[in-house]
């Protein structure tokens, strides 16, 4: 192996640039790393180079762990995008400066520097200054000057983004064959698609300071896992089906689930990719079997691009289907897809706006399942186990990853802790196969938080024990810090439910009220279950609070039955905490979700008092949603 | 060598009367003063020149001027490579402030430069009033004239390469690094190399900065022939005595050797300029 | 093309041979006086710090005849460091701590600053000879050739029309010796206070350039600027003899002496030179000294080597007449000029 990351994490100033990526590249592999300005694969590069030092994890060069070594000690070749190759130096001395630093005899590096050239296509031109060359030119000694005194890698950070796009071409190819004829292991940073599909043997993407996936350029193309991925590369039609045993329900059309596709629940939402040149469009019905129908489609775009020909297409069996790609229009009711017909398909079917055409599809892929990522806070007591259970079974519901995070005060409980969280991931494995674990060592809360946001998950999980009449005593520091300071909701549990049938959501009335219906909304959708939504008026709710209220439950209703969610509305006469309990002993609700004031907003104090008092009244788990007013 | 390309202009414009008053303005400005001192100089013949420049008094002003801005510029010159590379390579808090700071001895008058001084340095001064009775004053002595000249020119070589480096790409650097330069041999062979051109210009001015201070100096220097007296210095007093064939003399030697560093620094320029 | 560079880095090298070898000779030429076989043991050093009109005299007349009488006395070699500039501006830089040993200052009035500054203890120079007068001169006017202004006496000064060269008080102890002769000779000549104050002040609506020293006014004068300068007596006999200045002497009825005083600053003496230190002081009031001043057109403190090298003067005073320095300065340069002339008049 010759680069190995491990977790390897990066802040500037609190920002998380570069979140806990790990990668292993082989010997002689032209790996690209894709993504989009300030996803973090410069610093990525830059941090293999020694250039900035990492925050966390480990960089092994070769086996050698070189994670604080200074760039002179690593032998790694850099290629800039600004070529910084020295003004003052000839490009020959350009080349063999980094033999001249390694006191390589003179006519040995004049003849390895002339070798380079030559390797690069300059022969010739060594006595030249670089203000004489062109760009490409420039890039090109920059190349050689890197390659000079044979690195154990190369990497190159965007090296032909300041070049046109001819330029770019040659050089392209020219890389490609001197890395073939080197085997040099080579990392080469983009944002370009094109660019990644034509050098790399394998592409890793990045996003927002993540490595999603690593792939080859077919798989990543055509078999990603995410939905980052999918939509991110290429252009794509992802939709969102339903499982209905060995089906995939998408509308009015069924497609058959592929064995290979991950377990998931009936009626868990599914999401499949078809790229737009995998379609085929006919005016007559499919009669091959291996074809899968889509069904009939109306074109409403039409563009004639040469080689190929572009198609908007508005399917009316879709109708209510959701499309996360191509992105709905506004005001559009029925589901759109896009088609891309090549070839003699282009020359030889050309349809009229309004046409109704067939769409079958060659091929489809089903994405990863998308929960909820929620983080399990386990501590080695009867509350520790509440929350395991709580946790996983909202991660179940809404087919979420989830991650069992014990943190231990000091570093030698860590090898006990990891033991004990072993002991409750196997107990879950069953439910959950996808488990993880992770020990922190530090204070609670802030190891919780700071879990919770490198590890972006949507929920964070705490367990509260229960003792004495009253069975509550009111909410732990480590809890309530927690709840201060989460962006993400937390749930918070002291009694077990075995299911997620049915969900209480709690608004207020107005605008900052949509956030908990939106969450609550999502969580029912995902664990397909039903939701009530609460609005108690007291004696001091006016009447124009009320009107409001009243609009913004409706509103509500119709955000869920969008969502896909059976849900009704209610509204209730006197205290707040005695309607919710009243309310969901009702509706025997699994789950009630509340929205907390702003987390750093003067009324946090009353509205935890409230979380505190409702958790300790209801005797059902509280999902408590952070708003941003 | 890259030739440029003489563009011709699409329209001239015939422009005598504009170029006339331009010299109406610059003759009696600029052109007839300096004038002045050569046909002045001339006037007392070759060899009333020639005494007058190798008066041991004279003599020592003018090699005492030059020994002040050779090591002027040569502290400074180092000095002020530091403190550009400092400035422009790291960030820290004040970063701002400093920058404005050694900045100022442009805008302060060397007048107040050399009563500053004095205050600090000299016997009553804050620190002078302890040194001088240990023996160690600076004051009126030629160090004194050189921290004078020190303090009223350092912005010149800053001047001259801060920029050059703030233009250089931190990747410059880097470069070298991921190449295996030490952080030494990065400075020493490649953003030395690549300030070669502010350095030289900046030694330059401030050797010609140097050569011609007059304010601060006169205050710090005690204004002493033979031991503190620049030629400036010189100049002034040789006037001031009535002396203005000996003044004139000298100031003729100054002048011609300021104009010989400024058509240097301007070939210079040029040079680099095609480059 | 390869030739071509070939003969384009011959140029080259051959300019740059050129450019070391003239930066490299500079470079020495700087240095050399430095260099270690330059600097033999340093002879002792006397530093004396004058008013402006000293400087040829000192420099050409006293330093040489003591550097040879102390020769010949102890064997010894004795250097002069020497500065020379307007009294007010050698007092100041006495106090800011030049290592002046001996100061010549052209009034008492900066002699006094120097115990005020602390830099005396008290006033030394009481205790040299003639009260630490060195030598004086009568304060006259110059005219330009021919006198074509028609001027005879500082009443003419004040008289519209004409251009007063004027050396300025605030910098040169000659321009209060100016003022004092302006005022006092028409209080000698009888006129009343607030006549005298009115032909000051006439004179000093004519003032059309100030220079910091009474040698910085001569040479404006020189150049060109004004019609008549106030200044010593010696500034035109020294010139004259010299056929420098090409202009008329106007000896006013009455004028006043100027007298010019000698500070020893012992705290800049180190014990070692003390002796050379005294030895060129007590020279300065000896015969041979006294008859270079005269020679260089001062008058010497001994009427009898004054003979008959110098004009005769109506009314001649000098500032005792005026009730003391202190007392002149207090009554006509700060409360007169600087208050009630200077101050509203437009610069």
């Amino acid at each position: 192996m010759s680069i190995r990351l491990t977790d390897l994490t990066k802040r500037y100033n609190e920002q998380l640039v570069v979140n806990r990526v790990s990668l292993e590249i082989r010997d002689g592999e032209l790996f690209v790393l894709l993504g989009g300005s300030g996803s973090g694969k410069s610093t990525v590069l830059r941090m293999i180079a020694g250039l900035t030092t990492p925050d966390a994890g480990k960089i092994e060069l070769n086996g050698r762990d070189v994670t604080y070594l200074s760039p002179q000690a690593r032998g790694v070749g850099f290629v800039f995008q600004n070529y910084s190759i020295f003004r003052h130096m000839t490009v020959l001395e350009n080349v063999e400066f980094g033999l001249r630093i390694r006191k390589t005899k003179s006519n040995e590096r004049r003849r390895r520097a002339e070798e380079l050239l030559d390797l690069v296509g300059l022969a010739g031109l060594g006595a030249r200054y670089p203000s004489q060359l062109s760009g490409g030119q420039q890039q090109r000694v920059a190349l050689a000057r890197a390659l000079a005194y044979q690195p154990a890698v190369l990497l190159l950070d965007e090296p032909f983004g300041a070049l046109d796009v001819k330029i770019r071409a040659q050089l392209r190819v020219s890389l490609k064959e001197i890395q073939r004829q080197l085997q040099v292991t080579t990392i080469l940073v983009t944002h370009d698609q094109e660019e990644a599909f034509e050098l790399a043997d394998r592409i890793g993407v990045m996003d927002t300071g993540r490595l999603i996936e690593v792939g080859a350029p077919e798989t990543l193309y055509y078999q990603p896992d995410t939905e980052f991925t999918a939509t991110f590369i290429g252009g794509g039609n992802v939709l969102v089906g339903r499982k209905e045993d060995k089906w995939i329900r998408l509308g009015s059309v069924a497609l058959p689930l592929p064995p290979e596709a991950a377990h998931t629940d009936n009626g868990a939402p599914i999401r499949i990719l078809f790229r737009p040149e995998r379609t085929i469009l006919q005016s007559e019905p499919f009669q091959d079997r291996a074809i899968q129908v889509l069904g009939q489609g109306e074109v409403i775009e039409q563009i004639f691009a040469g080689a190929v020909q572009r198609i908007v297409l508005e399917m009316e069996g879709l109708r209510g289907v959701r499309a996360v790609a191509p992105r709905a229009v506004y005001g559009q009711s029925v589901t759109r897809i896009e088609v891309i017909q090549t070839g003699a398909r282009a020359a030889e079917n050309i349809f009229t706006l309004g046409q109704k055409v067939w769409v079958g599809l060659r091929d489809f892929h089903v994405l990863d399942p998308a929960g909820l990522k929620v983080l399990i806070c386990v501590s080695q007591d009867a509350s520790g186990q509440l929350a395991a259970e709580m946790g996983s079974l909202l991660a179940h519901a809404t087919h979420g990853p989830a991650t069992l995070l014990h943190v231990a005060a000091r570093p030698e409980l860590a090898a006990q802790a990891r033991d004990y969280l072993e002991t409750v991931r196997r107990a879950f494995a069953a439910q959950l196969p996808g488990l993880d674990v992770r020990v922190r060592v530090g204070t609670s809360a802030a190891q919780i938080l700071l879990e919770a946001q490198e590890g972006h998950y949507e929920v964070i999980a705490l367990g509260q024990s229960a003792s004495g009449d009253t069975g509550f005593r009111g909410l732990g520091s480590t809890a309530r810090q927690v709840l201060e300071q989460a962006e993400v909701p937390v749930l918070l549990t002291q009694t077990k439910r075995v299911s997620l049938k049915q969900i209480l959501i709690c608004t207020r009335g107005g605008e900052p009220g949509k956030t908990d219906v939106a969450f609550g909304g999502r969580v029912a959708r995902r664990a397909d279950a039903a939701a009530t939504v609460l609005f108690v008026q007291t004696e001091q709710t006016t009447p124009e609070e009320q009107k409001r209220a009243a609009r913004h439950l409706l509103q509500a209703e119709a955000a869920l039955a969008v969502q896909g969610v059976r849900g009704k509305i209610k509204i209730l006469d006197g205290g707040i905490i005695e309607n919710i309990i009243r309310q969901a002993d009702a509706d025997d609700a699994d789950l009630i979700v509340i929205g907390a004031q702003a987390p750093r907003g003067r009324p946090r104090l009353r509205w935890q008092n409230f979380a505190t008092q409702l958790v300790g009244a209801a005797a059902r788990p509280v999902l408590v949603v952070p708003m941003n007013e | 060598m890259t030739m440029t390309t003489a563009l011709k202009p699409s329209r001239v414009p015939r422009g005598l009367f504009p170029v006339g008053i331009l010299l109406a303005v610059m003759l009696p400005l600029i052109l007839m003063p300096l004038a002045s001192i050569y046909v002045f100089a001339a006037r007392s013949g070759l060899e009333g020149f020639i005494n007058a420049i190798t008066s041991p008094e004279a003599q020592f002003a003018l090699r005492f001027s030059l020994l002040i801005a050779l090591l002027t510029a040569i502290i400074n010159g180092g000095l002020g490579t530091y403190t550009a590379y400092v400035l422009s390579k790291y960030r820290f808090p004040g970063r701002d402030a400093l920058n404005v700071i050694v900045n100022l001895p442009v805008a302060i008058p060397t007048v107040v430069v050399g009563t500053s001084l004095l205050l600090l340095w000299g016997p009553i001064g804050i620190l002078g009033q302890f040194l001088v009775p240990l023996g160690i004053s600076p004051m009126f002595a030629p160090a004194g004239v050189l921290l004078a000249h020190l303090f009223v020119t350092f912005p010149y070589m800053l001047g001259a390469v801060k920029p050059v480096l703030d233009e250089l790409e931190v990747t410059y650097e880097e470069a070298a690094y991921t190449i295996g330069a030490s952080q030494l041999e990065a400075f020493r062979f490649v953003i030395l190399p690549a300030l070669r051109g502010g350095l030289f210009s900046g030694a330059l001015l401030t050797f010609a900065h140097s050569l011609g201070e007059f304010g601060a100096t006169i205050l710090v220097s005690g204004n002493l022939p033979f031991r503190t007296q620049t030629a400036p210095l010189y100049i002034f007093a040789q006037f001031e005595a009535g002396n203005i064939e000996a003044a004139n003399a000298v100031a003729a030697v100054l002048a011609t050797l300021s104009f010989v560093l400024f058509f240097a620094l301007m070939q210079f320029n040029k040079k680099s300029a095609r480059a | 093309m390869s030739e071509r560079l070939l003969q384009l880095n011959w140029s080259r090298v051959l300019g740059r041979v050129v450019i070391v070898l003239m930066v490299g000779a500079l470079a020495f030429y700087a240095v050399e006086p430095w260099l270690p076989w330059n600097t033999p043991t340093r002879p002792r050093t006397i530093v004396v710090y004058g008013f402006s009109i000293l400087g040829d005299v000192m420099n050409k007349g006293i330093f040489p005849a003591f550097q040879k009488e102390w020769q010949a006395r102890t064997g010894e070699r004795v250097e002069f460091v020497a500065s020379f500039a307007g009294s007010g501006t050698i007092t100041n830089q006495i106090i800011l701590g030049v290592p002046a040993q001996v100061g010549i200052l052209s009034t008492e009035l900066d002699a006094q600053r120097l115990v005020d500054a602390q830099v005396l203890t008290e006033p030394t120079w009481r205790a040299l000879p003639h009260n630490g007068t060195l030598n004086l001169t009568p304060f006259v006017i110059l005219t330009h050739k021919g006198n074509p202004k028609n001027i005879h006496d500082f009443s003419d000064l004040a008289r519209p029309g004409i251009g007063v060269v004027h050396a300025d008080p605030r910098t040169s102890g000659g321009a209060m010796w100016g003022i004092l002769a302006e005022y006092g000779s028409a209080r000698q000549l009888g006129l009343s206070d607030a006549d005298a104050a009115n032909q000051l002040a006439g004179i000093w609506k004519n003032v059309v350039a100030q220079a910091s020293s009474a040698r910085g006014a001569r040479t404006q004068f020189e150049n060109g600027f004004g019609d008549a300068l106030v200044t010593y007596e010696q500034e035109a006999l020294y010139d004259i003899a010299r056929h420098k200045f090409d202009g008329e002497i106007i000896y006013p009825r009455s004028t006043v002496e100027s007298e010019h005083t000698v500070v020893v600053i012992d705290r800049n003496i180190a014990p070692a030179e003390r002796a050379v230190v005294d030895a060129f002081v007590e020279f300065l009031w000896s015969k041979q000294a006294q008859n270079i001043f005269v020679q260089y057109g001062f008058r010497s403190v001994d009427e009898a080597l004054n003979g008959d090298t110098f004009a005769r003067i109506e009314k001649p005073f000098r500032v005792s007449a005026l009730g003391g320095w202190q007392n002149a300065k207090q009554n006509i340069i700060d409360a007169l000029w600087k208050e009630k002339i200077i101050a509203v008049q437009p610069k």
